[in-house]
């Protein structure tokens, strides 16, 4: 800058000095009010007319800063010079150009280099329009940055030929000039291309660098993965080939569905809990398994020698009927066959004997006593079969006596059994005959006396199995299998008929009455029979648990057995210790028939086949067959089957399907007896309806029969002529 | 193997009952299975007559839900050598008299 400048700037800033010190005196004022300013010790004391002096102060070129008379060693000279003031300039930018006049001294080098006459270029530039310098000026520059360039790259070839080019640019810009200047440098040229041209570098203003990185060396790393794993396949499909697969999944399935359907009604009869205590046992469940075998084997063989044993009882049993009988009318007798008895329960009277619902061949009998004042210690139930007489095909040993037994219609292993000291068991036959599956808890749900019998009843809804109970404690127990305990409800209590007893404390006590035998009815689910010690048979529905349906004054001593008949299960039969049977309708209140047997009657079941038939025994050892279609009045069949001094019937049961029935007695031993043809008489059809099947004949003959017997209750009753007694 | 598309309709007296989906033979998952068998019953009955589209639709679903290269065959009478990539298999039967296989490779 030049001092004249700086001068004015100077003062513009002292104008502006006066201008805002106006402006901010009043602030000035406001902020020392109050204020001490603190003064320099050495400032001077002025008074208000000094203060008010003006001095004038001038601004020259001269910088009084400036350093003056500098010397500097020069060794050549052996001694100091001094130098020239430095000047008042101060450089504050400075731009190198790029371009140069075309008078210098480079320039006009450079002209040589390119060949150009630098005399004739002057002339030429002379006689040019006045722009000519400029564009000269203009025109250096693209040459001087070429060069450069090329000078980078160090490429000649390009370097000549960029030079060309300029050539040609060269007559172009000065086109409007003469062709003259073209004609001339068009010589000057090839000299120039002989010779190697000269880098032109400005050296001062020219660097050139160049780094380079070391090249890491390359590797290469590679990772395979696991291909996903492959696997072939082949098939031919033709249409037999579906049509058979078809075939097979279609059986397989309905095998399924057979399986699934027996494993539910196998679920359903519940498997003791000891089956499922076995499993954990490994080995010693498969010696089991084995033993099993080896058992199978020899139960085979133990038949074998039985039938060999047993050969003509065996024949008798499926051959001989007694020739008798086509000249005996109306008679008909008994055909011993095998005796059945077990060592261990010798002692026991046999107190129940049932035929399986599923094997014909197979009974249940109890083994417990009757002779209350001499109990025997154990119990048992036995499972025989005709085909093994020897020995008992099960034997569940029980701690009390066992008093009646009954298999489960549809699981035939099943068997429930009562005991003489009012508990109830179930026995899983299949599972296991050491222990039962259910029994009752013997302290707190448990009959308080005898439990008479027990009978199976229909399955509940959702497939639990129940049963029901009488005993001497008055109570009518129903009994449903849980999955592992017995459930019970106490479905009736019986009492008297008469009034409460006065307690010795002044209470009331109504007498419960002892029931004796149960018979549910066949076809209404919710009616049953109660027979009592007292001699009364009670109609009941499970439906009320405080009233009886209907009361029979049946016996005076206790009832023995009462039974439905088979045909028509309005009528029903009933025995007791009084001696008498007596055949009773439905809410009849008189019975239709009695029979007196001169002792008492352990047992009486109505026969299978035939719709009048039925069977008794005694104490004193006969068994009696009756066919009321034959004789109203008295037995077509008296036979003692054992000796009346020293042996007692107790229990009978007719075989379903074969002519046999088997009867037990009090020291332990069943005998089988075969029906003479006379007492399994089959109906014979009228001539006028020949297509009747024997059903609906045994129906026909039996209501025939009770329509003789049918009296109104209004009549007197006629004089008994037979000499049986007719109440 | 080529997925190779039988669409020959030889017609036979109709002594078959059992229409089902009978799975012959496969290696997949148990859900995977039962919902590619709905998808092909799905295409056999929507193209009864028409292999060549039903195993086109199952095939494009296929790849759609288990990622791309599959393979179906419909059709009744072929045989086939194939090699898949495991538990993407399935040989099945379906209306009685026609087989249906999928694979992926």
């Amino acid at each position: 800058m030049s001092p004249a400048k700086t001068a004015r700037v100077s003062v513009y800033a002292a104008k502006k000095g006066v201008k805002s010190s106006t402006d901010t005196n009043d602030e000035l004022e406001e902020w020392r009010r109050g204020k001490q300013l603190l003064k320099p010790k050495s400032q001077l004391d002025l008074s208000d007319a000094e203060l008010k002096e003006t001095i004038g102060k001038q601004l020259s070129t001269l910088n009084p800063q400036l350093p003056d008379s500098i010397v500097e060693f020069n060794y050549a000279a052996g001694g100091f010079i001094s130098l020239p003031l430095p000047g008042n300039t101060v450089v504050v930018y400075e731009l190198q150009g790029t371009s140069m006049h075309k008078d210098s001294e480079e320039a006009r080098d450079q002209m040589v280099e390119l060949g150009i006459d630098p005399s004739t270029f002057e002339e030429s530039s002379e006689s040019s329009l006045d722009t000519e310098p400029k564009a000269e000026a203009i025109e250096v520059k693209p040459e001087e940055e070429g060069e450069e360039a090329t000078e980078a790259k160090e490429e000649e070839p390009e370097d000549e030929q960029a030079k060309p080019d300029k050539a040609d640019e060269e007559p172009e810009a000065e086109g409007d000039g003469e062709g003259e200047v073209e004609v001339k440098v068009e010589p000057a040229k090839p000299p120039q291309k002989g010779g190697r041209p000269r880098k032109l570098t400005n050296q001062f203003n020219f660097c050139e660098r160049a780094a380079l990185t070391f090249n890491n060396p390359t590797r290469s790393q590679e990772t395979q993965t696991v291909p996903p794993p492959m696997a072939t396949f082949s098939a031919n499909v033709l249409q037999w080939v579906i049509y058979d697969a078809y075939q097979k999944d279609f059986e397989a399935q309905q095998l399924e569905k057979e399986l699934e359907r027996e494993r539910k009604e196998r679920d359903k009869a519940p498997v003791s809990r000891h089956q499922a205590s076995k499993k954990g046992q490994g080995r010693a469940q498969l010696s089991e398994a084995v033993q099993g075998r080896v058992l199978d084997c020899w139960k085979v063989l133990e038949r074998m020698i039985n039938q060999n044993t047993y050969d003509d009882i065996a024949k008798d049993y499926r051959y001989w009927d007694d020739p008798s009988d086509e000249f005996r009318d109306e008679e008909g007798t008994l055909l011993p066959l095998w005796k059945f008895t077990y060592d261990r329960t010798k002692k026991n009277t046999i107190t129940d004997l049932e035929w399986n619902p599923y094997y014909y061949d197979l009974f249940q009998v109890c083994f417990g006593f009757f002779e209350f004042l001499k109990p025997t210690a154990e119990g048992a139930v036995c499972m025989f079969t005709l085909k093994n007489p020897s020995f008992p095909d099960y034997i569940c040993m029980t701690e009390s006596g066992v008093m009646c037994v009954d298999t489960h219609p549809r699981y035939p292993y099943m068997v429930v059994i009562g005991l003489y000291d009012g508990n109830v068991e179930v026995f899983n036959v299949q599972a296991t005959c050491k222990t039962s599956a259910y029994k009752s808890n013997s302290v707190t749900n448990k009959h308080k006396g005898i439990v008479w019998e027990v009978k199976w009843a229909p399955d509940l809804p959702d497939g639990e199995l129940n049963f029901y109970s009488v005993s001497t404690d008055g109570n009518i127990n129903n009994w449903v299998l849980m999955q592992n305990e017995l459930a019970v409800t106490t479905i009736l209590t019986l009492f008297f008929a008469k009034e409460s007893v006065p307690g010795p404390d002044g209470t009331h006590l109504k007498p419960k009455s002892c029931a004796s035998c149960i018979k549910l009815h066949p076809k209404k689910p919710l009616i049953y029979l109660v027979g009592t010690e007292e001699g009364q048979i009670f109609k009941c529905s499970t439906a009320y648990s405080s009233m009886c349906l209907f009361t029979y004054n049946a016996h005076l001593l206790p009832i023995a057995r009462i039974d439905f008949n088979k045909y028509n299960t309005d009528i029903f039969i009933s025995c007791s210790s009084d001696w008498r049977i007596k055949i009773w309708e439905d809410n009849r209140l008189e019975p239709l028939f009695v029979f007196d047997l001169g002792d008492r009657v352990g047992d009486v079941k109505w026969a299978p086949y035939s719709s009048t038939v039925f069977a008794a025994v005694t104490s004193e050892g006969k068994v009696y067959v009756f066919d009321l279609n034959v004789n109203k009045y008295k037995p077509i069949c008296i036979q003692a089957v054992v000796s009346r001094r020293r042996n007692r019937l107790t229990r009978l049961s007719f075989n379903p399907k074969l002519p046999i029935i088997i009867v037990g007695d009090d020291k332990g031993c069943v005998t089988t007896l075969k029906l003479s043809p006379n007492l399994r008489i089959p109906c014979k059809a009228p001539k006028k309806q020949q297509y009747l099947d024997q059903w609906t004949l045994q129906c026909m003959k039996l209501d025939k029969l009770l329509s003789l017997v049918r009296e109104p209750v209004t009549l007197t009753f006629p004089q008994d002529l037979a000499g049986t007694d007719v109440s | 193997m080529a997925d190779t598309e039988v669409k020959e309709q030889k017609e036979e007296p109709k002594k078959i009952v059992h229409t089902y989906p009978l799975v012959r033979h496969s290696d997949m998952a148990e859900e995977t299975k039962a919902e590619i068998m709905e998808l092909v019953v799905t295409a056999c009955e929507k193209f009864s007559s028409n292999n060549e589209a039903a195993a086109k639709m199952v095939k494009d679903e296929m790849d759609k839900k288990l990622g791309p290269p599959f393979h179906v065959v419909v059709g009744e009478d072929f045989g086939f050598e194939i090699s898949y990539e495991c538990s993407n298999l399935l040989y099945m039967f379906f209306g009685g008299n026609l087989a249906i296989v999928i694979w992926k490779c």
